[in-house]
């Protein structure tokens, strides 16, 4: 370093230095947090079975949207652990509501992002309890709005909607009576699937690719294989949204250190730009939730409490990186819906505490 | 996810993906010691949070190890079968990445490499400025949340005197009072020649959130004696001053000892 100090000159020697300093602070902090993530989520996935959960779920629309925005809490997935576990949700016939809650709220709503960012916001725990109520509050609305659309399968990429069990009036309350089929069961062709309540699920997609679709599959394997692919998964998991991290890591440390001081202020200390770039910063950098409190924690002297917010709300629920995982399940509209209903709460709610809170 | 039969192209590229996969953590639990046992982590983290970044250390070297004996293991038994016939895995469950596998363990094995011999050096007075000091010294962020006033003035470290002073902000309440702390010189532009700042950095979490905090110091000679950056301890007696239109709290320095830079810079 002190080579690249007489080589630089010290001032931006000096610069460097200190951004690599942050950026290796910031990723040995998050790197524990960011295992104990993939350790859950990877455990869950693989040990856990969902039937059980949605048949657990009330049929009330809105304390099923509530019910799937708590799930986290037993479910500690990350933004990407919790798409594929939504996408079963969805095609094993889970509620609208439920599914979409869980998708919201699954990755911030739970105990170890709790954990994270408390570690990161000691000084300041409204952060951390305003992060969790919010977003059980913006998952549980629009996870209800989403309700109104009983049958989700127009939103859903061909494959998923082809897969999904044809909604049954008899199945949840819900659903509208012009949505049943006049056909008797037993006359119906197609694949079934005998569900745990002894009734058959019909497919309309290939087969194959509905089975597994539709059960987690590895929940028939023995335990020592369990345990292999868990393994398996950890490390898959560590070493995508450890590249993430470390590219986000590197962009705080590099806005900290090179973005000039009155730019940084000016953006960040007003209520409403503050609010702005924070959300879109949150689309861009893609942080996992476990860790982004601890990149948002590097902007909290000089941004409004308001923008951290948003920033830790909006992020774990639509950046670039969940898009393209979202993509695997929803069509476009769908997910338009979502970032625009998700981001217009973030907004208000994020305006109203600059405004009024703090 | 190999299967059964897979091309031999397509068993290299897996035994590759295997080799990064395990450099990279590894190397990663390699780094976290190597931060832990050299004492830079001080630099890095909070103490409290130290026992994180170790156990996150171990658990790496575990992985790592327990996916050696993996890969050693299969291929014993792909060995004693015959390469031919290869027992039928059971792929993982399916994942959606965003970018081709390889990339992340890649970049995370750069990254640790790098870290490996890089030193985190402790912040100075050019990042204080930047952090913006500069207007309100003395209360940018400090909170009194582990308030502790020490009895005697004397004994209170520049972090409890700012505490203090955000609790009950009036200078003249302090003034008379006996003054000994530590800390980094900053020399402020609008500053008079003799002032200057002593200051520490606060950390709450890790690097990304230190914070300075500092006390304007009255020397009686140029402040050119006491460069930027020097770590000094103040002795003096407070006063009340008006220096760069503010009125504030002021250490009248009676005495001032160059002392070693200390192993953890921060405090808390």
């Amino acid at each position: 370093m002190n080579l690249l100090s007489n080589l630089l000159g010290t001032s931006l020697g000096n610069q460097i230095n200190n951004a690599l300093t942050l950026f290796f602070s910031l990723m040995v902090e998050a790197m524990p947090f960011l295992l104990l993530g993939v350790l859950f989520s990877s455990a869950l996935l693989l040990f856990v079975d969902e039937r059980k959960l949605i048949a657990a779920t009330p049929r009330n629309p809105l304390l099923a949207a509530f019910v799937g925005s708590l799930i986290g809490f037993v479910f500690p997935v990350c933004e990407c652990g919790n798409v594929p576990v939504a996408r079963r949700l969805i095609v094993q016939g889970a509620p609208a509501s439920m599914s979409i809650g869980f998708l919201l709220a699954a990755p911030t709503v739970n105990p170890i992002v709790f954990w994270a960012t408390w570690t990161a916001f000691r000084d300041q725990p409204e952060i951390v309890f305003m992060r969790v109520g919010f977003s059980l509050l913006i998952a549980t609305i629009v996870g209800w709005v989403f309700s109104s659309q009983p049958d989700l399968r127009p939103l859903l990429q061909p494959a998923i909607a082809r897969s999904m069990p044809v909604p049954r009036s008899t199945s949840r309350r819900s659903r509208k009576k012009d949505d049943e089929e006049p056909t008797a069961d037993l006359l119906k062709s197609g694949t079934f699937i005998l569900g745990q309540a002894g009734k058959p699920l019909q497919l309309d997609g290939d087969p194959l690719q509905a089975v597994t679709l539709v059960a987690n599959p590895v929940l028939s394997k023995p335990i020592p294989v369990r345990l292999q692919l868990m393994m398996e998964n950890i490390i898959q998991e560590l070493r995508e949204l450890g590249g993430i991290l470390v590219i986000g890591s590197a962009i705080a440390s590099i806005v900290q250190v090179a973005v000039p001081r009155e730019l940084v202020l000016s953006l960040g200390q007003d209520n409403i730009t503050s609010i702005l770039a924070m959300m879109l910063l949150a689309c861009v950098v893609s942080i996992c939730s476990t860790v982004d409190s601890f990149f948002a924690l590097s902007f909290a002297s000089t941004f409004t409490s308001g923008s951290l917010l948003a920033f830790l709300i909006f992020g774990p629920m639509i950046d670039l990186k969940n898009i393209a995982l979202l993509l695997s399940v929803f069509r476009g509209r769908a997910i338009f819906y979502l970032f625009a209903l998700a981001g217009q709460l973030t907004f208000l709610i994020a305006l109203l505490i600059n405004l009024y809170v703090s | 996810m190999t299967t059964a039969g897979s091309s031999p192209q397509k068993r290299n590229w897996q035994w590759f993906q295997n080799l990064l996969d395990v450099s990279a953590i590894l190397a990663w639990s390699a780094l976290l010691l190597k931060f832990w046992l050299s004492g830079q982590i001080n630099l890095l983290l909070h103490p409290g949070y130290v026992w994180l970044a170790y156990s996150a250390a171990f658990f790496l070297l575990a992985l790592g190890a327990l996916k050696v004996i993996h890969i050693v293991g299969r291929s014993l038994i792909r060995a004693r079968r015959g390469s031919a016939r290869t027992r039928t895995e059971t792929p993982a469950p399916p994942h959606y990445s965003l970018f081709p596998p390889g990339w992340g363990s890649a970049v995370l094995l750069a990254v640790a490499i790098f870290g490996l011999q890089f030193t985190p050096q402790p912040f100075a007075s050019q990042m204080a400025l930047d952090r913006g000091v500069t207007d309100t010294l003395t209360l940018t962020r400090a909170k009194p949340q582990s308030f502790r006033a020490s009895s005697r003035p004397e004994d209170r470290t520049l972090t409890e005197w700012v505490r203090t002073l955000n609790v009950y902000p009036e200078p003249d309440a302090y003034t008379g009072q006996k003054a000994q702390v530590d800390g980094f010189v900053m020399h402020l532009k609008d500053y008079p020649d003799n002032y200057l700042t002593i200051a520490r950095f606060v950390i709450t979490c890790c690097a990304a959130d230190v914070y300075p905090i500092g006390l304007p110091v009255k020397i009686k000679e140029s402040r050119s004696t006491y460069p930027a950056d020097k770590w000094f301890r103040v002795e003096g007696r407070m006063i009340t001053e008006t220096v760069a239109g503010k009125r504030q709290l002021v250490i009248e320095a009676s005495k001032l000892t160059e002392i070693p830079k200390p192993a953890v810079p921060y405090e808390y």
